[in-house]
């Protein structure tokens, strides 16, 4: 463990520069480039999360943008159909894991330990290994386009002869077309893409799970977290039990490829249907832990525009870990129609039809909330809004999916296409959009431009519609998904022409909304601390956020704390601090070993892939990879958290009380103890 | 109760209790072990034998999660957190389990003879 | 920084005091999140080897291409799993000692379980090369990775049992060799419980798979 000076300063550059007990040298002083890529500051960790997340959502926005102009008039010729497959497969798996994930990851980073009053998350460096191994599996996915051309231009042939480069198996990769005699290195790259990112979701998930049952402020009780926080906390516990089901599926897969093994070898009595099993146990949970994250931004948003408490706030709650536990039991619903038998079909049905119902529960509760409140109709109120909407009519579709007979129409259509997109771009994106809007200003203290704004999110909503509304026409008169194209005379003309003009009016509306976010970072209109009149306690610190978060200590009074605080009428409604020592405060050093362990995992993505592909010593470089991560993982463990002091500049700035000392009740404490 | 709350001295007397506890586990998970290997070889219908097997390995499970892992020590919290995961866990195995078995799920709609369909699902051999 | 070791231990009892909610130490909370996690891992290997087990009673998509009774060595496999079993006692002991502060009897126990750890894993080898290559002079036919449906499930399951106390030995070794650096204390117990948390998970795993996967074979 290091030592750490006990001189406390003001700003971290003015620390003398301090060796770790391995003799190498810390970067906490560090600035700049160095400054980020050792960051173990959650606030950093969320933006970088939130910038690459965007990054990649405008690189899946293409790609779906080339699907639609494909699908644009019958018998399209503007991709292959072998590039169309490459091109929904990136697609898919792009938009889940790239996209809507590490966006939702973005807000857990920079917002939860906020508003739990925490100073950071309970491992720092973890955090940063849950980045940089994001960022590592999505460049061993999208590298496989850089190869791609390369064999276009010749420079580079796998030896199986197999071209599809990038992976073409769909965002479920459903045996057995994952084999390795019917489908080339792409599945490879795609393998150990997710398997890298199952790595980063998992770290991140501990991580966030131990910070908000260990690391609450004193008097933040379980029942007063913010919606947003619970939200956090049971979308993480889906993915560290949903996780592990994909990843054993997917080293099945790959030993199948590598290794010779037989799980999905038809001919050596290998079962397809297994891989479907185990991809949606994974996949069913996953379609949730996409979506409560952003119904937690939403159960923000509302209260704070509509200027009153959440409705039935342990209803939401309770409806959350419901939905949390339920997702866990209806993954059949994605295969009813590969004869489950009687049993298990009606089984599966029946769960399903039951996990609307916390879903109807919380809408109930959203639209209590609205009742008659002074609402306000600002950017993110109208994203929140057009959510509830929109994604009950994702849910609407989802409920006739859940009856068998009827998924037996619907079943590989577009019908599917269309219940999937309404709760994914109506409900999670434009959730997001909204939360983005909402805390931007917290984040880097300036104001989004209202207009660019409404307007957006007028084009995100409308065109949405118009794209995605005829797709169920489509699918209910029988268009298939997942094919490249369609003949003229079966009636589906019009609306794939009308979804094509749609998606690119919804394409526009979110290149607005990220170039005025670029506008906005870099010459934004400043705000207060407080621009939205807001209920909870990350509106009560200064924007930007110092890097230690909280000067002193906050003592939480009750529910939507910072709202009572400026409201309450009484004292004891106030938010009180325990004054923070002499000491200063104390923060994590920064580490470079969680980078470096993520280029080891790149490293053993990419040549693993390639070793497949044929390319000599491929193999050696994977095992150096690996070697590489694991005598990272050891550095790491041998230079411990470290740690410095900050002292809060100045005491001025915040509207406090602070108590010389402050103990917890004990009944403040988690209930569940012995 | 927090190890940490207590001074260092009643903390060495409390580990001397564990102590004792944790040699009498020692013998004991010896002792199923055993009973284990033998069950297997004795004539007895398939059915008890699965059954003895299950509820064996299950007492030593839970022996070794209480007490050699604390947690008949500890927060009753991390026993509740780690019963999630394993709950799961095995409400998945089973579920899939069934799910491969449609002809005898189905069959025992009518039968209603579910728990020997369960135990038959696990036996292979017999 | 300075190398001070009375004032690295200061400022370790200093961190030591982190504020917890719940009163459990984050790594500990963890570490149990993880070993929840790692059922649903554990879980979907056993499954897998449980459905093909089922669906093929030989063991195989074709008959006679396998004798898993035969291949079975149950002496062995009991022998290490005894070996386990104690190797988690003795952890328990690890873990105890370092409660109490008593760094020689840490390490005394922790090279037991080192020990025992390794010879869980030279009979693993031992099994692995035994069963790969069959008897054919007692009419005993190999088990590979890739011969039969049993042979993938079974290595692959085993294995990544074999990899997880691979793991572990690692990590102990890790402390073993920590524990003369002069930086642990009884501060460090919670690091050591930790790693014996992981330790004894991965003998409950075996528990499991000793009787879903070896004894199941001779009813
Ligand atoms: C009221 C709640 C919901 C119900 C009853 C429901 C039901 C279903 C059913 C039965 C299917 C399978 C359709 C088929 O393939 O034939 C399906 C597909 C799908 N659902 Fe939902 N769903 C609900 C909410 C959600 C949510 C909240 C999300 C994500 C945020 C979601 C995402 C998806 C996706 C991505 C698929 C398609 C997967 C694929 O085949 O690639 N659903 N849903
Ligand atoms: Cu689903």
């Amino acid at each position: 463990m290091a030592v750490s000076t006990h001189a406390p300063v003001a700003d971290k550059r003015l620390l003398p520069p301090s060796k770790s007990l391995i003799g190498l040298i810390r970067p906490d002083t560090s600035t700049g480039l160095v400054d980020w890529l050792t960051t173990v500051d959650h606030k950093k960790i969320g933006i970088m999360y939130g910038g690459f997340a965007l990054f990649f959502f405008l690189l899946g926005g293409i790609e779906a943008l080339l699907i639609r102009l494909q699908l644009m008039y019958p018998g399209g010729t503007v991709v292959s159909a072998q590039t169309y497959n490459q091109l929904f497969t990136m697609h898919g798996t792009t938009m889940v894991f790239l996209a809507v994930m590490p966006l939702n990851a973005a807000f857990f980073n920079f917002v939860m330990p906020l508003q739990i009053g925490a100073r950071d998350v309970a491992f720092p460096r973890l955090n940063a290994l849950g980045l940089w191994a994001f960022v590592a599996g999505a460049l061993i996915l999208n590298l496989s386009w850089l190869f791609q051309w390369a064999q276009v231009f010749g420079w580079f042939t796998p030896v199986s002869g197999q071209m599809d480069i990038v992976p073409a198996i769909g965002w479920f990769g459903y045996a057995p077309i994952t084999g390795k005699n019917y489908s080339g290195i792409g599945t490879d790259f795609w393998i150990f893409g997710l398997q890298v990112l199952g790595v980063a979701s998992l770290v991140g998930s501990f991580n966030f799970i131990t910070t908000i049952i260990n690391m609450r402020a004193p008097g933040m009780t379980m029942m007063r977290l913010p919606l947003f926080t619970w939200m956090t906390l049971i979308t993480s516990f889906l993915i560290i039990f949903a996780f592990p089901a994909i990843t054993i599926a997917l080293v099945e897969l790959m030993f199948d490829r590598f290794f010779g093994t037989n799980f999905y070898h038809v001919e050596m009595g290998g079962q397809p249907i297994l891989w479907q099993h185990l991809f949606w146990i994974f996949g069913h949970p996953e379609v949730y832990i996409l979506i409560l994250p952003t119904m937690g931004i939403v159960s923000e948003i509302l209260p704070t525009f509509a200027r009153k408490p959440l409705f039935g706030y342990p209803m939401v709650v309770f409806s959350g870990a419901v939905i949390g536990f339920l997702g866990f039991a209806v993954w059949s619903h994605h295969m009813f129609t590969t004869g489950l038998g009687v049993v298990a079909t009606a089984a599966f049905s029946l769960l399903t039809m039951a996990i609307a119902v916390p879903t109807g529960v919380k809408i109930l509760n959203w639209i209590g909330t609205l009742w008659g409140g002074h609402i306000r109709f600002s950017v993110p109120m109208v994203f929140a809004l057009g959510f509830i909407w929109m994604f009950m009519m994702g849910g609407f579709s989802g409920i006739m999916h859940s009856a068998a007979p009827a998924d037996a129409q619907q079943q590989d259509s577009y019908f599917v296409v269309a219940h999937f997109h309404y709760v994914l771009i109506g409900g999670a994106l434009l959730a997001i959009l909204g939360g983005l809007y909402f805390w931007v200003p917290k984040i880097f203290g300036r104001m989004m431009s209202e207009k660019v704004g409404y307007i957006a999110a007028s084009a995100i909503i409308i065109g949405f519609n118009v794209a995605f509304f005829p797709m169920h026409y489509l699918g209910l008169t029988g268009m298939p998904r997942r094919t490249h194209t369609y003949l003229a005379g079966f009636g589906w003309e019009t609306w794939n022409f009308v979804a094509t003009i749609g998606a690119f009016v919804l394409g526009i509306g979110v290149l607005m909304v990220i170039i005025d976010l670029i506008r906005t970072v870099a010459s934004g209109k400043p705000c207060g601390s407080d621009p939205w009149d807001a209920r909870t306690l990350e509106w009560s610190l200064p924007s930007p956020v110092p890097a230690y978060n909280f000067a002193h200590n906050p003592v939480i009074p009750g529910r939507d704390a910072w709202w009572l605080h400026k409201y309450g009428k009484k004292p004891e409604q106030e938010i009180e601090y325990e004054k923070t020592g002499p000491e200063g405060i104390h923060m994590p050093s920064q580490s470079w070993w969680p980078l470096v362990s993520s280029v080891g995992l790149l490293v053993v993505g990419v040549a693993m892939a390639l070793h497949s592909a044929g390319v000599p010593y491929c193999g050696y470089v994977a095992i150096g990879g690996l070697g590489l991560s694991v005598v990272s993982f050891f550095l790491w463990a041998l230079e411990g958290p470290g740690g410095y002091h900050l002292t809060p500049p100045d005491d001025g700035d915040e509207p406090q009380k602070v108590l010389a000392s402050y103990t917890p009740e004990p009944s403040q404490k988690l209930e569940l103890t012995h | 109760m927090n190890a940490h709350a207590l001074s260092l001295e009643s903390l060495i007397k409390e580990e001397a209790k564990r102590y004792h506890a944790f040699i009498n586990l020692a013998f004991i998970l010896a002792i199923l072990t055993s009973t284990e290997i033998v069950i297997i070889f004795l004539p007895f219908a398939s059915w008890l034998i699965v059954t003895s097997l299950v509820v064996l390995s299950l007492v030593k499970f839970f022996c070794v999660i209480l007490w050699f892992m604390h947690l008949i020590y500890d927060r009753i919290l991390l026993f509740l957190l780690f019963m999630s995961g394993l709950l799961i866990a095995v409400g998945t195995v089973i579920a899939l389990m069934f799910l491969f078995s449609p002809n005898d799920l189905d069959r025992s709609l009518f039968s209603f003879n579910t728990l020997s369909m369960f135990f038959n699902s696990f036996c292979f051999v017999a | 920084m300075n190398s001070d070791i009375s004032s690295a231990a200061t400022v370790d009892a200093l961190h030591h005091e982190e504020h917890s909610s719940t009163g459990i130490e984050n790594k500990k909370l963890m570490m149990w999140l993880f070993l929840a996690s790692d059922c649903m891992f554990f879980g979907t290997l056993i499954t897998t080897h449980l459905i093909y087990r089922k669906l093929y009673p030989s063991g195989a998509a074709e008959e006679g291409i396998l004798n898993i009774k035969n291949t079975f060595n149950i002496e062995l496999t009991s022998f290490s799993t005894f070996i386990l079993l104690m190797s988690s006692f003795l952890m328990a002991l690890a873990v105890s000692a370092m409660h109490k502060g008593q760094l020689q009897s840490f390490r005394k126990n922790v090279l037991g379980v080192i020990f025992f750890g390794l010879i869980f894993l030279g009979c693993q080898v031992y099994e692995f090369t035994e069963f790969s290559m069959g008897n054919p002079t007692a009419g005993i036919p190999p088990l590979t990775l890739s011969n039969s449906i049993f042979g993938s499930t079974f290595y692959l399951m085993t294995g990544t049992h074999g990899t997880h106390v691979a793991i572990g030995v690692l990590w102990l070794v890790a402390m073993f060799f920590y524990s003369f650096s002069g930086r642990m204390n009884i501060h460090s117990a919670i690091d050591v419980e930790v790693a014996g948390l992981y330790w004894h998970f991965v003998d409950i795993v075996w528990i499991v798979i000793f009787t879903a996967v070896y004894l199941i074979e001779y009813i």
